[in-house]
């Protein structure tokens, strides 16, 4: 009896068991990998990405002088730009190019989000209404907004003197946004100041690097300005401008980032 | 101050300012702020176009600084010729592309700016000498297409979106940490000042730091198997979104690879294998694709395969100076032909190559997507074909004959179903009917437009002159213009463009060239006239077999192997395409077509290696191959008889000759067939006799054309159809002419001649009369007909003569023939190869004999009692040929001599005459005798027959006054005495004729296709997976290429 | 001070981040997760090549009364990878931003945030 009894389960356990196996290692009709596999297989292959690194992290050395290039910006920077903080001067000027590109990186992801986040024809999920905030928060934000928006500009218009600059103190901005938006959540953003600073912010500094072509030796050039004496505000030609555009450009687009990202129903059709 | 408005920092400036002031103007009028972006994309365009022209003439390469600050301190930027050209030919394919999906761009301002933000990245990418600014450049342009890809936020495209992101995200980042690592040893970021102290980068560090480089931008670039993602994307974007990532972005990372490329001296050898795996892995793929839009991706993906394939090599071999007409000549090609396509996938709208039987009929449509295809294989006249030319020529010089024969396969394979594509659209079905005005088919209209244009320029700049060699394509091109007239003043205006072309081009040759200028031009203009019986509009039709048959001619006069392969190429494509335009033409089309190119390839080999060996492309320079003589030799050879219908290789023949429509299978047959023979002799009289090639390539081909011969008849024997039959039978006969050839002497050659001609003269005869038949009862099936001599007296006459011209009979031409052949054989002692050549003359009369009993005697079938006789402009080629055959059987000296002096220079030799008549060591051939003595034979039996049908009165018998005994016919055919006519054969030696070669190409194409099914599995779907993947393509190539730095 | 330059612990910082950003990547279903990890990816990078503008003994690169204008060459971090790191940071950003309007959209389409969720084409 019990012989025959164990027969027929081995045999469905067979019959069972093998097509399961083998499909799970890979099915080639959809493609799907066992995942026990593929995790090993994944496993595996960061293993050798970290071989390839701690090769390289074993093989660092310290820098012990200046590279070439940094060198002719530590040592001539100053005089031929006239601004007190290197950074600035390498992120303006030497590499202006980058931070026009940078800021249409910004613009075009800010323009980017709206797109993707644009009111919907038939919008199929209702939202809840929002709590407001509780009142610590709220008079907070109300205490230190002012604050926040004159360090922001504070920031980004002393970028070539001190740490900081355009995109540091349009954060600092946008982040005083995002406390107004927090403490108020009903708050409505005017859609059009914020576009027309971004829009008019970008398109002078585009101008400004084009008066660098007419007035100075190339596009972006900030010595259309005098470059005055080193180390004041008004110093450093066109970097001070150049940043203050900067800094409203990417103050209005984080803002306007932060604001899509919430999921009302209000939004301007981009 | 014009120097000022044309700088090329314009197009950022234009760009950027439109850019940022685009919100604003949509905000007060939508319409304005559209147009104000087209302006700009058109200033973009005019901008870069003013600089190519002024770069293109000569004037010095623009360097581009910015800040006033000299490089390497500040960034900056080069508009030299190359980045002029690239910078160019993506604006204007964005001018395109916008203007081809301006209806929904339009509809917001986001997308507006972003589509002119991406182009400038494009542009950036292009022109940038700075390392950490291209990585800038690639984010913009990457941030851009993201929201493109997605904004229409259907599920599909943000699922491939995702994906996109993710897997790109991970190539920059690689990008960054390589730039920062190269930085660190090279203290600089100037790309020429990275090349300049190249030898600081070094260590793991920088083994490292150059291969995060070139991982990120391969990955850019999309190499299989990292390249799902991609796919992805362009079978769910928009089109206009997919053709500007698959030419305008992938541009700019070519470009980019380009630029960095000195730096990877000791990975070329990775480049190019994985630019080759991808371009045949793709290829491969693609043949499993039903997706018209992911078919696409595959060949996106394919040709930039091809473009890093052939940038490494060149690079690796030092042959800089050819990179810009090959690279180049392949960009631009595949710009212009896959975003026209891509475009034409917008507005068609069908999903599957099965849905675009819809097209069928549209000719603007299917012209414009024909052009793209046939651009995008590497046809000409289009840029593509002079690069490819090119790339394979340097190649081979190089002695790269691996990768030679990667890049013919996946051309191949790419053809095969890019071409399967076509041929849906060619072909209506009950699928709906595409609705499309002609106002969205001027972008792609303009992209086919402008492949047309680029080729002129392209093979300019290739060495040739596109004047009379072009002509059939200019020819075409006119016609074309007037395919609204009606069928038969169309068919006037053709015969007058080709008589005109064909004097102008092959008036004056000498020798060999003017005999096949006698049978291509002359008589091919005497079977186009036979075109005139249809009445109808036959849309395309005249343009195309004008272009056939000029390209004949230019074939003729063709002194480079260059020229020599344009033509035959554009005989290719005219010539399938006028298959295509058959009634079932379409699917033994591309069988043909496939087969064209496979052939057209070896012949491509061929030369390629004779170039190396020699140096030259002077046809007259193949001799000097030296050691490369019999492989040259062989690939040329095989090519050509491929071309010819060799066995083995002739299963596209019977469909492509039975299916084309009747005049254009006698043209085919008559006619085109003896473009291969004259490439053969060609070949082996430049090759054979001065090189004194061996014995061994000539005794095989000798053997091919023989057994050629052999099976053509037996096949031929036991056909149905009309012209089926008359299809395997030309077959057949070329075989024995091949084998004539391969004799390599001069009574081989004098024989291989005759028999061109006189298989010209009685083949022109009996597919026109074919014609007529099929005309007047509508049915192809020979059981179907019977007893037509007494309604087409004069048909049975012309089929009768042109038999017995054919079978080796005396008295007329075909004796000669069979009988100078078989001296020939007797002189080499082919004594094998000649006895099967009797065996197979033999099998041939019985399907010659066969035609005449059907068709012409025996009962005639109720509904054809009122047939007229054939019209009679189709009668007048075949009288004029019969005419000639008979002037020709009682003279042949008019033929021999001439034939015997014009390959004297080949293969030396005479012929002996005494009187007229022809002797040779076996005996002599007296023809003007045989003539006189045959006819006395035949008229003795002649007169006693009419004797006795004059005195013994003959009693006719009702069509049904036969009785079925007791018998009843199981299927309508089994009433005819000539259905399976030869059935007793077939059992004795029907094993024969199986279709082992069907079967044995049935399988390759089922094989390519597991192969593709097997390789495809990769793409899951998964974007993790896709990760993994180019994580895995990092591993890869650093664990290849440890060691080489 | 002994061991190694503090650089150097920067380094394999951003490089072991750079790792577990790529394990996410690979490992986590959730598509926020994903984005988490390419944070972490993007982030790593940026210490390593702060890591790499670090020269040993090095300052602010701003000229004050601290670092007088002659002794900048010698006294300053190279200013560069700060220049680049700061563009490098605004690009993270806005990749990351939309990415993340992707994920709230395949949210919405599909209602699931499951990367297998997402593989409508294939092959």
């Amino acid at each position: 009896m019990p012989r025959s009894g164990r027969e027929p389960v081995c045999a469905s356990a067979r019959r069972y068991a093998r097509p399961q196996r083998r499909a799970t290692v890979f099915d080639a009709r959809t493609g799907n990998v066992n995942p026990m596999l593929k995790r090993l297989f994944i496993f595996f292959t960061l293993i050798l990405v970290a071989a390839i690194f701690s090769d390289v992290a074993l093989n660092y050395s310290e820098h012990t002088e200046l590279s070439r290039l940094a060198q002719h910006y530590a040592s001539k920077g100053p005089e031929e730009l006239g601004a007190a903080n290197l950074v600035t001067s390498v992120v303006v000027t030497y590499r202006g190019l980058d931070t026009l590109g940078e800021v249409t990186v910004l613009f075009i992801s800010a323009a980017g989000v709206g797109l993707m986040l644009r009111r919907r024809k038939h919008p199929d999920t209702v939202v809840p209404a929002r709590k407001p905030a509780s009142e610590l928060v709220e008079t907070a934000a109300r205490l230190l907004m002012p604050m926040v928006f004159v360090f922001g500009v504070y920031v980004f218009a002393n970028g070539h003197l001190t740490p900081g600059g355009g995109f540091q103190g349009g954060a600092i901005i946008a982040s005083g946004v995002l406390l107004l938006l927090l403490a108020m959540p009903q708050a409505q953003l005017s859609h059009r100041l914020i576009g027309f600073t971004e829009s008019l912010s970008g398109f002078s500094y585009v101008v400004v690097g084009v008066l660098g072509i007419v007035l100075a030796g190339g596009f972006l050039d900030n010595r259309i300005l005098p470059l005055g004496s080193f180390g004041s505000l008004f110093s450093a030609g066109a970097i001070p401008i150049i940043y203050v555009f900067v800094g409203l450009k990417v103050g209005s687009e984080l803002s306007a980032v932060v604001d899509r990202f919430r999921s009302d129903e209000s939004k301007p059709e981009l | 101050m014009v120097a000022a408005v044309f700088h090329p920092l314009g197009i950022f400036i234009v760009a950027l300012g439109t850019a940022f002031l685009t919100p604003l103007l949509f905000r007060k009028r939508e319409g304005f702020a559209s147009l104000i972006f087209m302006l700009a994309l058109a200033a973009m365009a005019t901008i870069a176009a003013a600089g190519f022209l002024a770069l293109a003439n000569g004037a010095p390469t623009i360097e581009i600084e910015t800040a006033g600050i000299a490089p390497p301190f500040a960034i900056n930027l080069r508009f030299g010729l190359y980045e002029s050209f690239f910078v160019f030919a993506v604006n204007l394919a964005a001018l395109l592309a916008a203007w081809h999906y301006l209806p929904r761009l339009r509809k917001h301002a986001a997308t507006l700016l972003l589509f002119i933000i991406m182009v400038m990245g494009i542009d950036g990418m292009v022109m940038t000498r700075d390392l950490f600014n291209l990585f800038i450049f690639i984010e913009i342009t990457s941030i851009a297409t993201y929201t493109l890809i997605g904004f229409e936020r259907e599920a599909g495209m943000l699922s491939a979106g995702f994906k996109y992101i993710i897997a790109t995200s991970i190539a920059s980042a690689f990008f960054l940490l390589g730039t920062i690592f190269v930085y660190y040893q090279t203290g600089t970021l100037n790309i020429d000042d990275i090349i300049a102290h190249q030898s600081a980068i070094g260590g793991p560090i920088g083994f490292v730091a150059l291969l995060l480089l070139l991982t990120s931008l391969l990955i850019e670039l999309k190499p299989y198997p990292a390249n799902g993602w991609g796919l992805d994307v362009y079978e769910t974007a928009p089109s206009a979104i997919a053709s500007m990532i698959s030419v305008g972005v992938s541009a700019g990372v070519i470009f980019a690879l380009y630029k960095v490329q000195p730096l990877f001296g000791d990975f070329l050898t990775s480049i190019a294998v994985v630019g080759g795996i991808t371009f045949l892995a793709s290829n491969v793929i693609g043949l499993r694709q039903n997706n018209v839009k992911r078919l696409l991706g595959y060949s996106s993906i394919g040709q930039m395969g091809l473009m890093v394939l052939a940038m490494a090599l060149l690079q690796q071999h030092g042959q800089h100076t050819h990179l810009a007409l090959i690279v180049g000549g392949l960009f631009l090609n595949h710009l212009l032909a896959k975003a026209g396509l891509f475009w034409l996938a917008g507005v068609v709208q069908r999903d599957t190559v099965r849905g675009w039987a819809g097209v069928a009929g549209k000719p603007l449509l299917l012209l414009v997507l024909g052009v793209c295809l046939a651009a995008l294989i590497g046809l000409p006249p289009f840029p593509g074909f002079w690069a490819k030319w090119g790339l394979v020529m340097e190649l081979a010089v190089d002695n790269l004959y691996g990768w030679i024969a990667l890049v013919l396969v996946g051309s191949l394979l790419e053809a095969a179903y890019l071409f399967r594509w076509f041929g849906h659209a060619l072909r209506a079905d009950d699928s709906e009917p595409v609705n499309v005005g002609v106002a969205p088919l001027l972008p792609p209209a303009a992209a086919a437009a402008l492949l047309a244009v680029a080729g002129y320029f392209t093979a300019r700049s290739a060495g040739v002159v596109p004047g009379q060699l072009l002509l059939p394509v200019y020819a075409a091109g006119a016609l074309f213009l007037l395919d609204g007239l009606p069928g038969r003043l169309k068919s006037l205006a053709m015969l007058a463009v080709v008589a005109g072309g064909g004097f102008w081009v092959a008036g004056d040759l000498q020798g060999l060239n003017r005999i096949f200028a006698l049978i291509l031009v002359a008589g091919g203009l005497l079977m186009a006239v036979a075109t005139l019986y249809r009445g109808d509009a036959r849309k395309g039709f005249y343009p195309l077999l004008a272009a056939l048959l000029l390209s004949l001619a230019t074939l003729l006069t063709a002194h480079t192997s260059l020229e020599f392969f344009t033509s035959w190429e554009l005989m290719t494509l005219s010539s399938y395409l006028l298959v295509t335009l058959g009634r079932d033409g379409v699917k033994p089309a591309l069988s043909y077509l496939l087969f064209s190119l496979g052939s057209a390839f070896l012949i491509l080999a061929g030369f390629a290696v004779a170039f190396a060996a020699t140096g030259s492309i002077e046809l007259a320079a193949l001799g000097n191959a030296g050691d490369s003589v019999p492989l040259v030799f062989s690939l040329l050879a095989l090519g050509f008889v491929i071309k010819a219908g060799a066995f083995g290789f002739h299963i596209w023949l019977p469909g492509a000759y039975t299916e084309a429509d009747d005049d254009t299978t006698a043209i085919l047959s008559a006619v085109m067939s003896k473009a291969s023979i004259f490439g053969l002799v060609i070949v082996a009289g430049q090759l054979g006799v001065r090189a004194d090639i061996g014995l061994e390539p000539a005794y095989v081909l000798g053997w091919i054309g023989m057994l050629t011969a052999t099976f053509g008849a037996l096949m031929a024997v036991f056909q149905e159809d009309f012209k089926r039959l008359l299809a395997y039978s030309s077959m057949g006969q070329l075989g024995y002419i091949v084998a004539g050839i391969a004799l390599m002497s001069h009574l081989g050659w004098v024989a291989a001649l005759y028999m061109t001609v006189n298989h010209f003269l009685y083949k022109g005869v009996l597919f026109l009369a074919a014609a007529g038949v099929i005309y007047r009862t509508n049915t192809r099936l020979m059981y179907q007909m019977g007893g037509l001599i007494k309604n087409m007296p004069v048909t049975f006459v012309a089929v009768m003569m042109a038999i017995i011209a054919m079978s080796g009979v005396p008295p007329l031409t075909g004796f000669g023939g069979k009988w100078l052949l078989f001296n020939a054989m007797m002189d080499k002692g082919w004594y094998w190869l000649a006895a099967v050549g009797f065996f197979s003359s033999a099998v041939a009369f019985l399907y010659m004999f066969r035609i005449l009993q059907t068709v012409f005697l025996g009962q005639r079938k109720l509904a054809h009692k009122d047939l007229r006789e054939a019209p009679l402009i189709l009668l007048v080629p075949q009288v004029v040929m019969l005419v000639i055959i008979l002037v020709l059987s009682a003279y042949p000296k008019l033929l021999l001599d001439p034939l015997s002096a014009a390959v004297a220079p080949y293969v030396p030799g005479a012929l002996l005459w005494d009187g007229l008549a022809l002797q040779s060591h076996l005996g002599y051939w007296n023809a003007p005798m045989i003539m006189i003595i045959v006819g006395g034979v035949w008229a003795i039996p002649l007169i006693f027959l009419l004797l006795v049908s004059l005195t013994i009165k003959i009693q006719p018998v009702k069509q049904f006054n036969i009785v079925y005994a007791a018998e009843r016919p199981h299927r309508p055919e089994d009433t005819h005495y000539a259905y399976r006519f030869f059935a007793h054969y077939e059992r004795a030696i029907g094993v024969l004729v199986k279709p082992h070669a069907t079967a044995f190409w049935s399988a390759v194409s089922e094989w390519s296709h597991t192969l593709a099914a097997s390789l495809r599995i990769l793409y899951t779907g998964n974007g993790q997976t896709y990760v993994l993947f180019i994580l895995v393509y990092f591993v890869a190539l650093y664990f290849a290429n440890t060691g080489t730095v | 001070m002994t061991g190694l330059p503090v650089s150097t612990y920067v380094l394999s910082t951003g490089l072991a981040l750079i790792l577990i950003g790529l394990w996410g990547l690979l490992m986590q279903k959730n598509i926020i997760r994903m984005i988490i990890g390419f944070s972490l990816v993007d982030t790593g990078i940026h210490m390593v090549m702060i890591a790499i503008g670090y020269v040993t003994g090095g300052t602010a690169p701003i000229i004050d009364s601290a670092v007088p204008i002659k002794d900048a060459a010698t006294r300053v971090v190279d200013p560069v990878p700060s220049a680049l790191v700061l563009t490098a940071i605004v690009i993270g950003l806005g990749v990351t931003a939309v990415m993340l309007s992707y994920a709230v959209n395949i949210y919405r389409e599909k209602k699931s945030l499951s990367i297998d969720d997402c593989s409508e084409s294939k092959w």
